[in-house]
């Protein structure tokens, strides 16, 4: 018990990164479906 | 300044997608002379016929050579004015021969309307004070519908006229 103050102390020091592996994967799904559909939509226009 | 590593993915996928389509608009502005399609061409709405190519027997299709076609418009609500054969009556229809080079010039008198012949790339918004142009190659045969898809009144589904590639 009396080493927790320590602990906290030390984590504040050196934060550890939150995991963001969730937000990654969403991010670049909905990049990835902009960018298919944009290129979707600009080949019909080029084909035309 | 601290970056999480996955916070450096996304930046760089969103800044090299921003890159991308700037450099696709850059290209097919300065390389390939795209521009909107009321660029800069002013006209008097009240006149239009002081402008030669919408002089009533300038209107509809115009040959120049056997590659190339001009084709003038002026929209009104709710018709497309093509002009009028030898004996008086208004023309209803666009014919073009397949492959040759189009340029649309098309004005309007009173409201905003759209230019569209469905399933081609022809797709302006026609403006008071303004001469919308575009030029294309039509190489697909058929029969398409030119029609206006910017609401302009009580009649505007009945404003379309046909198109035939032979």
């Amino acid at each position: 018990m009396s080493d927790l103050p320590k602990k906290n102390k030390h984590s504040s020091l050196q934060k550890e990164d939150p995991n963001l592996r969730g937000t990654l994967i969403s991010v670049l799904l909905l990049g990835t479906f902009i960018a298919v559909s944009w290129f979707g939509v600009f080949a019909i226009f080029v084909s035309r | 300044m601290h970056l999480h590593k996955y916070e450096k993915i996304w930046l760089i996928f969103g800044v090299g997608s921003l890159l991308l389509f700037l450099t696709i608009i850059g290209f097919g502005a300065f390389y390939k002379g795209l521009q909107p399609q009321s660029h800069m061409m002013t006209i008097d709405p009240e006149n239009v016929e002081a402008y030669d190519a919408f002089k009533q027997e300038n209107l509809g299709v115009t040959k120049v050579n056997d590659q190339k076609y001009i084709v003038n418009v002026v929209a009104t609500a709710f018709n497309f004015d093509l002009g009028k054969n030898e004996d008086g009556t208004p023309l209803k229809e666009i014919r073009i021969p397949k492959g040759a080079t189009v340029l649309f010039q098309v004005t309007t008198k009173d409201v905003v309307h759209g230019f569209s012949i469905a399933g081609t790339n022809v797709n302006m918004m026609v403006e008071p004070g303004y001469i919308s142009s575009y030029e294309t190659k039509l190489d697909k045969y058929g029969e398409f519908t030119l029609l206006c898809n910017e609401y302009c009144g009580l009649g505007h589904h009945l404003m379309s006229t046909k198109v035939e590639v032979y």
